[in-house]
């Protein structure tokens, strides 16, 4: 399924915002994980990372597509930018998913057993793989919204709002694969998932 | 940089406080006190036994974060650095509850 021809160079551009956020994200849990030597930020810094880091090698790859007017010897780059955008997506959200479950109770590997068995192959958006990670985003944004009924905190409200925008994003992607006119809407509310976290940095760098 | 406990394996909701939160914990207490805490109100608002209490304050002191004032009638200040560790601390913990992630 092609995605509409006006919105190319568009998504690049939202994928580099996002990256330039996650990496924002990444660095705040890194200077909390040296400050406290508290492994949940360890995972936060690297779920972050890893995202950042699949949306850059993402956006890239989609830029020199577009740069060489979609020219059939390049057109694999997009392939390969979205697998290595799918699984380090699979590998962050995973850790959170990890993240979370040790919190509450001891649940020994299993999650980065599972992230060594996806086999890599070359995707383009499919059913399957946006379906692992609407999953995924799932978990993540349940956790989220309980944490936001105890605490009622507008920082946390602003995190549940971004990973429930990133699972409507992904549930955005996963109707691409029956529609294009579903694109650009993926796009818009993943770039506006990474805005509300920047929003709830801006607030926990500032209200101190 | 001040160290937490090493060698911690999951963590449930843990019923024991870390070294690093003892050391929070203490912190605060002298904060409160308008930056000049007695041990007695220390103890009692960090909730620790006395031999604990004297252990952490010594750790602290070493640290830098926190100081000795007086002779006979001891109290204790967060040093500038003290000060600079517990507004950076607060970031944190903000950070981390907003994910749901508890310190």
């Amino acid at each position: 399924m092609l995605a509409p021809l006006w919105f190319f160079g568009f998504d690049s551009l939202m994928e580099f915002i996002g990256f330039a956020i996650a990496s924002a994200v990444a660095y705040q849990a890194l200077k909390g994980y040296r400050l406290s030597k508290e492994r949940t930020l360890l995972y936060l810094n690297l779920s972050f990372g890893l995202l950042g880091a699949g949306l850059l090698i993402d956006g890239l790859a989609n830029l020199v597509v577009l740069l060489v007017r979609f020219h059939r010897a390049f057109l694999f780059l997009s392939a390969f930018g979205y697998t290595i955008d799918f699984v380090a997506q699979f590998l962050a959200y995973g850790l959170l998913v990890f993240a979370y479950m040790q919190q509450t109770r001891n649940v020994g590997a299993q999650v980065p057993i599972a992230a060594a068995a996806v086999p890599v192959l070359f995707f383009e958006h499919n059913l399957v793989t946006e379906l692992i990670l609407i999953f995924l985003l799932v978990y993540i944004a349940t956790h989220t919204a309980m944490n936001y009924s105890m605490n009622k905190s507008a920082s946390a409200l602003l995190v549940f709002g971004a990973f429930a925008s990133l699972s409507v994003a992904h549930l955005f992607f996963l109707l691409f694969t029956l529609a294009p006119v579903f694109f650009p809407f993926a796009h818009i509310a993943q770039l506006f998932g990474f805005l509300l976290l920047l929003a709830m940095l801006l607030r926990v760098n500032h209200s101190t | 940089m001040i160290p937490s406990e090493q060698g911690q394996a999951a963590k449930p909701v843990s019923k024991y406080r870390s070294q690093f939160r003892i050391y929070v914990d203490i912190m605060h207490v002298i904060q409160r006190e308008n930056n000049e805490a007695k041990p007695t109100r220390i103890l009692y608002g960090a909730n620790l036994s006395h031999d604990r209490l004297t252990k952490y304050l010594d750790e602290l002191k070493n640290l830098g974060v926190i100081q000795e004032n007086g002779i006979d009638d001891k109290t204790y200040s967060l040093t500038q650095k003290g000060v600079e560790f517990l507004n950076n601390f607060r970031k944190v913990e903000s950070f981390a509850s907003a994910f749901g992630f508890r310190m």
